[in-house]
């Protein structure tokens, strides 16, 4: 079993080698309408010499699949097409849904207008603003319309922070509650949501009505934003799909300065196509401390190692890499609840090794050893291995405790006193044989 | 002298003797077969398999201590039981049932017998029955004569209150138990007899293969002790009882302490206390007497009164102090759910929800024993009329044994073998008397028998036990006991006149009464084979039916489900299911199991009992945090099963209900009538919880239409059916009988499975709106 994951690990590796720039695979799907399919040259050029296969495929054509026979047949897939009602008969949010439980990359974009797609962000606790009302800034003061807004980058865990900023149009998000959600851009602070082309304002004061106050507006919203499934495939939702577009890409934020839509792009793309902060755990191993061998079974107090071994995708290889970056790593020892949490720190010299020695605790049952690495942006680390920790065997204590002398000064005590008993009553015997007759007859 | 019947002449004592013994031999290898036989009855009807729960544990330990070896069963702990607490199972299991298992596997195999395993276990309980009539053969020999030791081994052998848990297949501990139990009392009343220290370390060698055996064990620590303490009391001390006693206490004591789950027992907890205090009892006895030897009477009075008087105050604050301190635990709930039937009901819900904990039903002694019953008091009354040393042991053990059998049904084991005893009593001096070809002598007088209850009780045991046991078969009991003066008072017989001749005349007085006795024998024969067949021979593991052409169909639904789950699911995968199918899921599906029939931990039994009377959204993080990967459930509505989960779910909440009164609540899953009901009238808790909805997933689809109606409760089922959204259905055997979940994973993005179901449906979802950030001042 192990060997054998080993093994499909080092074929894709070997695979990755060859011609993908992606750990998950090499092969996108776009859907998006034929004449603007030249609108985003910049964007598609500059995935192909990556080395991404590019198939494009028209919202109202029926092939090629995206899912045949419950096997994807693209590792990811974009959607542009983000003004159209229907995308074909395959691609439903249940579909895409599914595709995600696959592992297959998602990029969406997002328009202002009700489609499938607007519902299916609800699933991913994204709220829209109704239909409509896209986003919205009189800052700071340009010549376009309000609706393009030059937005900075602030902290995020995707995009490098120091990219100029972007041009974006489209729609905003309100964040759920989802702890997936990964906000790769914010929405400036004066920014908001309001019904500049054509929307009806009574839908947005109805919605903001029925919501409290203060609804779509200021830097809470997210215009990018990912998502990380459990499964490890990432989806990223984009407001609007003009961020990706060469006309923008070329646009100036300020004199001299282009702006980062074309950086930004390729960052989130990769983001999202799992080629950074995509980590694994390579393999763990349990043993005895000074014992190579594991056991199924330890026995109460005893001192255990764990070690894990934790790679990084490297896209510059395309190839894992060991990596000992992470600081903040923990390892459980649980059973029902975790009796022992501690740090599982990196071992000095040794790359994407992590070991960690503790003591058993003193309590049998079945354990789990669990690292269950969790932060925004990354890759999610979970390993469990299930292990038994049983009470000493029957020889397993101490022969002689010193506690118990008592005990045994009693017991020799007993057996010296009988056996001398036993000796003066057998060697008197002869003597008082008459009295001894005496006394028995009663 | 004349007789009813010619007898041959001419035959020398020996030849007598020879015949009689060589008769008795083989009426044992008989009643043996007979014995072996009549348990067979299950391998024939069904198949050599291993019945109903626990044997299905004790054969899964069994192959452990075959294939692994004495000290790795010792040191086996069992991560799949009690998952995720495991089982020591070494350290909490009476492993002498295992170990007599192992070591006749050992010994067939060195004698290049390759016999499997199974097939010991499932022949193991006939083959002691044989055993265990011998032991009453030798146990009632004691009592009265070999005659009614054949009769006893009889009876013990056939007799359906032990068959039902000694047939083929029924490996239980019990199954050997009976055979130690008789066999020790055979030995204490041997040792007690002869004052033999010999016979008391072989009854302390057998007790400690009881203790091994059998948890019931402290029924005979208990027994032996009460019977030595009322011997105490009505003045029959005598060194042969201090000889006896003392000797299989103290070397049964150490030795019951070897047994790992026993370990200080016997020395820390009350059910053990009455025999060390009988211990410690006999030693002042003794002391008493050695010092009366010494000293003159007044002195010893005195000193009596004042000894007597210390030990008592000094030995009551001892052991109430130690019970105070902890070091002595106090009586177990079990122990006082024996004295008030209503306790384990109200305190320990997990014990009265065993039926086999319930009291028993009046028929149930009948269909049990027959007419022994009727019988038995008959030879208690017999016990009582000589009131030797060993007739007090059995009117004491028929008095406990009568109470417990009434208090709980599987304890009706403990009392069948008395009730044979006595039983065979009874009989054997009714056919004595009737056999017996001498005819009374009009002419004279009649001589009272030789027996004379009223010499002091040392005498009457020095008597050599020939005699007494001639004497007791003679006939009219002697007129001078309290019993016999009633019967003479109550009876019409003027006073005045001469006493006439007692005594049966003739071959046709004879006849009647004998030929009446013999077909008694036969119907019990009958009723004995009839019950066996019909009533105890079921594996349980597979249920039988009858096709309406009356051949045989078999329900195998337990077998098909467990095989199941044993081939599609991973090995590590855990599975859920009430405890009552714990053993039977780890020794046929090979998976773990939260819970199982050793239910040791009542929280956890209360956590599983929890997560299937709450609803879905509950109970799903309990079945996360325990790994359950599968549920099981019995559902027998489509059938007509009645032992299935729907009909135990009260208990469930019952023992649910104690460990977390505030959220679960038994008065929930009634009707406001009061009603217990799986139909629409059902209370809305009950339809949420998940056992009813797991039961009745898609019921009602089976019917096409018509009215789904539930065979067991005769209730109609409504339309719709109830819905999963947090479990899958994986598998449901061909009569509905098991039914499996699969417990589904955490939805990928991270939503509740209730909406993500909803949304795989394509329902759309209420549309939600950003939280406000702010709080509204009001």
């Amino acid at each position: 079993m192990l060997s054998f994951r080993g093994l499909f690990w080092l074929l894709s590796g070997l695979v990755a080698l060859v011609n993908s720039k992606s750990s998950a695979g090499d092969s996108v799907l776009v859907v998006v309408e034929p004449n603007h399919r030249d609108n985003y040259s910049i964007f598609f050029d500059g995935l192909k010499e990556q080395g991404y296969e590019l198939t494009f495929r028209q919202p109202k054509e029926d092939g090629p699949l995206i899912i045949q026979d419950d096997v994807p047949n693209f590792s990811h897939v974009i959607l542009f097409a983000s003004e159209t009602k229907n995308l074909g008969k395959d691609i439903t949010p249940q579909s895409l849904v599914h595709l995600l439980s696959l592992n297959t990359n998602i990029l969406v974009a997002l328009s202002t207008k009700q489609t499938q797609l607007s519902s299916l962000a609800t699933e991913f606790s994204l709220i829209l603003p109704p239909p409509g009302t896209p986003l919205v800034s009189y800052f700071p003061e340009r010549q376009d319309s309000a609706s393009l807004i030059p937005v900075a980058i602030t902290a995020n865990p995707v995009v490098s922070k120091d990219l100029p900023p972007v041009w974006f149009s489209g729609v905003p998000q309100a964040l759920g509650s989802n702890p997936h959600l990964v906000p790769i851009l914010r929405a400036p602070p004066q920014s908001f949501a309001s019904e500049i082309d054509g929307g009806s304002a009574d839908a947005l004061v109805e919605a903001a009505e029925k919501g409290g106050e203060g609804l779509w507006a200021g830097s809470q919203l997210s215009l990018v934003t990912g998502f990380q499934t459990l499964t490890g495939s990432r989806i990223t939702w984009v407001g609007g799909v003009s961020l990706f577009n060469d006309e923008l890409a070329q646009k100036e934020v300020a004199k001299g300065v282009k702006s980062g839509n074309a950086q930004f792009a390729r960052e989130v793309a990769a983001w999202t196509f799992q080629e950074s902060q995509v980590l694994r755990i390579d393999r763990v191993e349990h043993h005895l401390v000074n014992v190579t061998e594991p056991k199924e079974q330890y026995t109460n107090n005893d001192n255990i190692v764990y070690t894990a071994y934790i790679s990084k995708y490297d896209v510059k290889t395309s190839s894992w890499k060991p990596y000992s970056g992470l600081t903040e790593l923990q390892l459980e020892f649980t059973m029902l609840d975790p009796f022992i949490r501690t740090a599982l720190p990196p071992v000095a010299g040794s790359p994407g090794k992590y070991s960690v020695t503790f003591r058993a605790p003193d309590r049998h049952g079945v354990f789990k050893f669990v690292i269950d690495y969790k932060r925004k942006g990354w890759t999610h680390l979970h390993s469990s291995t299930t292990v038994a920790v049983v009470p000493p065997r029957h020889d397993g204590y101490p022969r002689f405790l010193s506690a118990a002398w008592p005990y045994y000064a009693g017991a020799i005590s007993t057996s010296i006193g009988f056996f001398l008993f036993s000796a003066l009553w057998l060697g008197g015997e002869v003597r008082e044989i008459k009295k001894g007759k005496g006394s028995k007859a009663e | 002298m004349s007789t009813a019947y010619p007898l041959p002449t001419g035959l020398s004592p020996a030849t007598v003797n020879n015949t009689a013994s060589l008769l008795r031999i083989v009426a044992l290898a008989l009643i043996s077969g007979a014995a072996i036989a009549s348990r067979l009855f299950a391998v024939i009807n069904f198949e050599s398999i291993i019945h109903e729960f626990d044997p299905w544990f004790n054969y899964r330990a069994t192959k452990v201590l075959a294939s692994k070896g004495f000290y790795e069963f010792w040191n086996w702990f069992d991560p799949t039981a009690w998952y995720p607490l495991g089982r020591v199972v070494g350290g909490t299991v009476y492993p002498g049932l295992m170990a007599t298992s192992g070591v006749i596997y050992n010994i067939l195999h060195a004698l290049n017998l390759p016999v499997d395993i199974r097939n010991v276990c499932v022949l193991l309980a006939p083959g002691f029955s044989a055993l265990t009539a011998w032991a009453t053969y030798m146990f009632t020999k004691e009592m009265k004569d070999e005659s009614a030791g054949l009769l006893a081994a009889a009876f013990i052998g056939i007799v359906p209150g032990y068959i039902s848990r000694s047939v083929a297949g029924s490996y239980d501990n019990e199954a050997i138990a009976i055979f130690l139990l008789m066999f020790t009392f055979f030995c204490w009343i041997k040792a007690l007899k002869q004052g033999s220290a010999l016979f008391g370390t072989i009854a302390a060698v057998f007790y400690f293969y009881m203790v091994a055996a059998w948890g019931g064990y402290v029924f005979i620590t208990n027994m032996i002790p009460l019977h030595a303490l009322v011997l105490m009391l009505m003045g029959r001390f005598s060194h042969r009882l201090y000889v006896g006693y003392c000797s299989w206490y103290v070397v049964g004591t150490l030795a019951s302490m070897q047994v790992p789950f026993v370990g200080f027992q016997p020395v820390s907890t009350s059910e053990h206390m009455g025999a060390l205090g009988v211990f410690g009892l006999l030693q002042i006895v003794a002391f008493t007497q050695f010092v009366r030897s010494h000293l003159s009477s007044t002195q010893f009075r005195s000193l009596l009164n004042v000894g007597l008087f210390v030990v008592g105050i000094v030995g009551t604050a001892a052991f109430v102090g130690l019970t105070v301190k902890g070091t002595i635990a106090p009586w177990t709930g079990r122990f006082y759910s024996l004295w008030d039937t209503g306790y384990a009901k109200k305190y320990i819900p997990i014990i009265a929800s065993v039926s086999e904990h319930q009291p028993t039903a009046w028929p149930a002694f009948f269909m049990d024993l027959q007419f022994l019953i009727f019988l038995f008091p008959a030879g208690v009354v017999m016990c009582f009329l000589e009131l030797r040393d060993e007739h007090l042991f059995v009117i004491i053990y028929a008095a406990l044994a009568s109470y417990f059998a009434g208090v709980m049904v599987r304890l009706m084991l403990a009392l069948t073998p008395v009730v044979c005893v006595a039983s065979a009593v009874a009989l054997s001096s009714l056919l004595d008397t009737y056999i017996d070809p001498t005819e009374p002598d009009v002419a004279e007088e009649q001589v009272p028998a030789s027996t004379d209850t009223t010499t002091s009780p040392a005498q009457a045991v020095t008597t050599t036990s020939k005699k007494a046991k001639k004497a007791a078969a003679a006939g009219p009991p002697p007129a001078s006991t309290p019993l016999t003066n009633l019967i003479a008072a109550t009876s019409p017989v003027k006073k005045g006149s001469p006493p006439p001749p007692k005594g049966i005349f003739g071959i046709d007085a004879r006849l009647v009464v004998v030929l009446n006795t013999l077909s008694m024998l036969f119907f019990f024969v009958f009723h004995c084979t009839w019950v066996t067949s019909n009533a105890y021979s079921s594996p349980s593991v597979v249920l039988a039916s009858q096709n309406q052409d009356g051949s045989q169909h078999i329900i195998d639904d337990f077998r098909e489900a467990y095989y199941w789950l044993r081939q599609n699911t991973p090995e590590t995968a855990v599975v859920m299911s009430w405890w009552d199918y714990g053993y039977q899921i780890a020794g046929m599906a090979d998976r773990p199991t939260l819970v199982d029939n050793n239910t040791w931990n009542n929280t956890h039994i209360a956590t599983v009992g929890k997560a299937m009377s709450s609803s879905e959204e509950v109970a799903y993080p309990i079945l996360r945090k325990h790994d359950v990967d599968y549920v099981l459930v019995i559902f027998g509505g489509l059938l007509g099963y009645s032992g299935d989960d729907i009909n135990k779910f009260l208990w469930m909440v019952r023992i649910a209900q104690g460990v977390w009164p505030d959220e679960i609540q038994e008065p929930n899953y009634f009707t406001p009538q009061g009603e217990y009901r799986v139909d629409d009238r059902a209370s809305q808790t009950m339809k949420e919880s998940l056992m009813y909805k797991m039961s009745y997933y898609r019921f009602a689809e089976l019917f096409g239409g018509q009215q789904a109606t539930d065979r067991v409760r005769q209730q109609v089922l409504p339309k719709v059916g109830p819905t999963l959204d947090y479990l899958d259905e994986a598998f449901t055997s061909e009569n509905w009988i098991v039914r499996i979940y699969q417990v589904r994973k955490e939805d990928p993005l991270g939503r509740d499975l209730k909406s993500a179901n909803a949304f795989e449906k394509g329902k759309k979802r209420k549309r939600s709106k950003p939280q406000p950030r702010r709080r509204a001042v009001a």
